[in-house]
């Protein structure tokens, strides 16, 4: 342990695993269980926080948490400790497997992953883990430094790093580490213009602040003083952000295996059927590198690739060890921490890109907007695949296939299906981009010809 | 613990901060979850660990970690400040807190039956009756019965001198109905969605919710969605039960009056507020009707505490006046800005995040009626209950709320049941329009557990005590 005058190490370092292995052999060593599985969760990083171009708020944590599942003849009960020790883990099972000795049989219980070979990737950048305060305060002043005079920026900067095993008593054993970096911010003007921008990345190497900055900036300024427009039906240029918001939520509704074995998806009845345009193509890849995460699920299955809509054609659903149970399937390696009564969830998706740019999406629109990103996205209806939401940080009139001015904000209620389903150009370029509940996903801009404002915001 | 505690602050004092507090805390849950008489989750969680805050050279420094040797937590603490001293590298006004009397204290929510000694047989024993009799109703097909119980307990130590000790508990439970038939799915919840009904309690609040009494109500109500035609599209009157209201008070009053955000340090995320500073006192936010109060005194709320967690004692402060707006929910940052101290309502999500600016007990003083006699009083309009999705600009301006089961009001009388019912609207418009406030007789305190805020995202527990609300002039039925 360091200790001294000296520059503190920015957070942990990783167990490894043989750690790991030594850890879990405490809970996996306890009698009377005829199944035990470990969920190692170490992770640490660092956040710098910004508002109205200042560092307000900077934080660094390191937490290491351990889930034990115990099962016994399909009865099953799980206890979480951050005590990383064999002792930890062996109070953990012990509880676990108290709760299992209570209640009755799981029907549905698939049993622990057999011993299987998971995926190499390789996501784990040193730089990234080691990333100190100053580090990412610098690249925060690089991004401010690009705001216009009386303009002022809003955001954070995180670097986190992660290792996560899965060690259980069918011979198991997993284990990775991975990193990830992420720039977000809003730049606001004085007269009402804010921009956007953001990039997600598995390594600090990958963050150009300046660049992130410029981006937003010039939202920012292109929406300054945005005029009111009514309401009603547009055709939208979506950016790769505001495409993200709809896949997000299309999985909520509709990947999801268990929704849809139990008939609650908006998929229901649809296998096989042509749900979205041809030029859409939606999939789930942990393995991909282009995306962030681990090679195998939360119950140490290894991830594979799962097309989920293919040429606009609905495909499929993914999978955890229960689920897949239950639909006569192997797992998709989708599983999430036990217990996880909502099922599985795909947490790496993509889709497929096409070939316009951005500008020709807006040049081939003869009136319609452009759409940053949304804001605040629900559910209405689940299985019509119904959002509503509000745009944000820069929304923009097209006429006549020229951006002519920036609007207040709408507010949408629109079935993601039928977005989909009106989609007239896909763009060329993907990126990582967020969803305000749900993972990163790697998509597109795309043009929608019908998409559906419900209300108006008053900025 | 509360050694841990001060040994962080003496760690980062002689490391070079200027100020500095700590939290050494423990969190323990227990969650179960019966789904059609099977068991679909049950799991007891713990989590143990140290923060550490700084003020140097007025720049904010945090650190956490789990291990708590003295080693880590010089190193944490020594880490929190490097962080402050980071913040320098950009030009920016010192940070100034508001004064508070340090204070040496303990406290602890009024449990009468600890929740985590309660044996699991007697837990597991409800929620599948709740799940059995929900099946009696032909045609449901899932009936999902949960409980949760929450345990914080912190240790608060300041370079200011305060030493403070609290234990908070939170109870809830809950029934949800889910009926799946013909391309459509309809859900009712019992007390409330989302687990239900959560308190600062223990669990001789689960003994008073009547989760199997209720159950085949409302499993017949969802099975009577199915069938149901969806709420129409019109400007109507619109009347709420005290359920919706509290998700209503929580997304249009509740986050707009957080300093914080009216100062833009949440604009990036979660975004920031219609109001501003100087709106104290001038902005009519709602009709005379409606007076709300922030509430940190009050008894089963999850948002009452002793003391928030920069040491500031709970106070109860009032936020909308007769439709006028009077207070901000502050932290010791904030306060100066409005020429106030902190009215205590500086919160972090367990020993590992930062504080910040959470709600107490955001709550609408009720006025006079019950629920039955404001729907009695009502000519023409929809009745809305039980909420069952929320959305909001990011100035907290244009919402839009979906709830589980909407009734025509013809005469006075619930008529045509609707499902599907949303409705959407502008803050000040909206409360603007309030016309009636029920009374005692119908105001509940109820607890959202789950709402989200800050970067890295926390999760606050959060209280608010609400009546039925009559609203004129509302557009119902968006598609």
């Amino acid at each position: 342990m360091t200790s001294g005058s000296g520059p503190a190490p920015p957070g942990g370092s990783l167990l490894g695993p043989d750690e790991f292995r030594r850890i879990a052999e405490g809970a996996l060593s306890i009698s009377g269980a005829d199944g035990v599985e470990v969920l190692l969760m170490h992770e640490w990083g660092g956040l710098t926080r910004f508002a109205s171009s200042e560092i307000h708020q900077s934080t660094s944590r390191e937490d290491t948490g351990l889930r034990v599942r115990v099962a016994n003849g399909g009865r099953v009960g799980v206890a979480a400790t951050n005590e990383a020790t064999p002792d930890g883990a062996a109070t953990a099972a012990r509880s676990a497997r108290e709760m299992a000795e209570i209640v009755a049989a799981d029907p549905h219980w698939p049993g622990l992953a057999p011993a299987a070979s998971t995926p190499v990737v390789d996501r784990f950048f040193e730089g990234t883990a080691e990333a100190s305060p100053a580090t990412r305060a610098d690249a925060v002043a690089e991004l401010i430094a690009r705001c216009d005079h009386g303009c002022t920026a809003a955001g954070a900067y995180e670097t986190q790093a992660v290792e996560v095993g899965v060690a259980n008593s069918e011979g198991q054993f997993c284990w990775a580490p991975s990193t990830q970096a992420s720039l977000t911010t809003v730049i606001t003007g004085p007269d009402g213009g804010s921009g956007f921008a953001e990039i997600f990345a598995g390594s600090t190497d990958a963050i150009d602040a300046g660049a992130i900055g410029q981006r937003a900036n010039d939202k920012a300024a292109a929406s300054a003083e945005p005029r009111a427009l009514d309401a009603g039906t547009y055709t939208v240029v979506l950016e790769p952000a505001a495409t993200a918001t709809l896949v997000g939520f299309l999985a909520w509704v509709g990947f999801a295996g268990r929704a849809y074995i139990e008939g609650r998806s908006c998929f229901e009845g649809k296998e096989g059927q042509q749900v979205a345009a041809p030029s859409i193509s939606i999939w789930d890849d942990g393995t991909d590198p282009r995306t962030l995460g681990l090679p195998f699920d939360f119950e140490g299955v290894p991830k594979r690739k799962v097309d989920l809509i293919a040429d606009g054609v609905f495909r499929g659903v993914v999978y955890d060890r229960r689920t897949g149970k239950e639909a006569g399937v192997d797992s998709t390696g989708h599983g999430l921490p036990a217990p996880n009564p909502e099922g599985p969830f795909p947490l790496h998706l993509f889709m497929g890109t096409g070939d316009a740019t951005t500008e020709e999406m807006v040049r081939s629109t003869e009136r319609g907007l452009l759409v940053t990103r949304f804001h605040y996205s629900n559910i209405v209806n689940p299985m019509e695949s119904s959002i509503t939401g509000m745009t944000r940080d820069g929304t923009f009139l097209i006429e006549r296939g020229e951006i002519v001015g920036p609007v207040r904000n709408f507010r949408f209620t629109q079935s993601i299906l039928g977005a989909l389903s009106s989609v007239s150009m896909v763009g060329r370029d993907a990126e990582l981009a967020s969803e305000f509940f749900f993972s990163a996903s790697r998509v597109p801009a795309v043009k929608v010809e019908e998409f559906h404002f419900t209300g108006v915001s008053d900025h | 613990m509360l050694d841990v505690a001060r040994e962080a602050v003496d760690a980062a004092r002689t490391a070079g901060a200027d100020f500095a507090d700590a939290r050494a805390g423990t969190d323990e849950s227990e969650s179960l979850t019966v789904r059609n008489q099977e068991m679909e989750g049950i799991d007891r969680s713990t989590s143990s660990g140290v923060g550490v805050r700084v003020l140097v050279g007025g720049r904010w420094g945090f650190a956490a970690t789990s291990r708590l040797e003295s080693a880590e937590i010089e190193r944490t603490a020594r880490l929190a400040v490097e962080i402050a001293k980071a913040a320098d590298r950009l030009p920016g006004d010192p940070v100034t807190l508001t004064p508070v009397e340090p204070a040496r204290a303990s406290w602890r929510t009024p449990v009468k039956e600890d929740p985590f000694t309660v044996p699991l047989e007697e837990k597991v024993a409800l929620l599948m009756e709740a799940s059995r009799q929900m099946q009696q109703v032909p045609g449901l097909s899932f009936a999902e019965a949960g409980l949760d119980f929450f345990r914080r307990s912190t240790w608060f130590a300041s370079s200011d001198g305060a030493e403070i000790e609290q234990v908070v508990t939170n109870s809830g439970g809950g029934i949800e109905a889910t009926a799946v038939g013909d391309g459509d799915m309809q859900r009712r919840s019992y007390p409330n969605s989302f687990r239900g009904h959560v308190k600062a309690a223990g669990y001789e609040h689960i003994r008073t919710l009547g989760l199997i009494q209720e159950a085949e109500r409302i499993g017949s109500e969802a099975v009577a969605l199915l069938s149901a035609p969806d709420c129409p599209s019109e400007v109507t009157t619109l009347v709420l039960d005290s359920g919706q209201m509290e998700l209503q008070i929580h997304e249009s009053i509740g986050h707009p009056i957080e300093l914080d955000r009216v100062l833009g340090m949440e604009e990036a995320y979660a975004g920031s507020s219609w109001l501003s500073p100087g709106d104290r006192g001038s902005v009519r936010y709602a009709s005379d009707l409606v007076s709300v109060t922030a509430d940190a005194t009050l008894p089963g709320g999850l948002g009452t505490f002793g003391f928030d967690d920069e040491g500031v004692p709970a106070q109860r402060v009032p936020i909308i006046v007769d439709g006028m707006f009077e207070n901000f929910l502050s932290s010791r940052e904030t306060a100066g800005v409005v020429g106030q101290t902190s009215n205590a309502t500086s919160r972090a999500d367990g020993w590992s995040h930062l504080p910040l600016i959470r709600m107490t007990n955001i709550s609408i003083e009720p006025r006079e009626g019950t629920l039955a006699e404001i729907i009695g009083d009502t000519d023409h309009g929809i009745y809305m209950t039980t909420n069952s999705s929320w959305s909001i600009d990011d100035k907290r301006i244009n919402f839009q709320f979906g709830c589980e089961q909407a009734w025509r009001i013809e005469g006075g009388k619930l008529t045509t049941l609707y499902k599907n019912p949303n409705y959407t609207g502008i803050t000040p418009e909206f409360w603007g329009s309030c016309d009636a406030v029920g009374g005692a007789e119908d105001w509940v305190v109820w607890g959202t557990p789950n709402c989200g805020k800050g970067q890295p995202g926390q999760v606050g527990r959060v209280g608010h005590g609400a009546s039925p609300g009559r609203f004129r002039n509302v557009q119902v039925g968006v598609r």
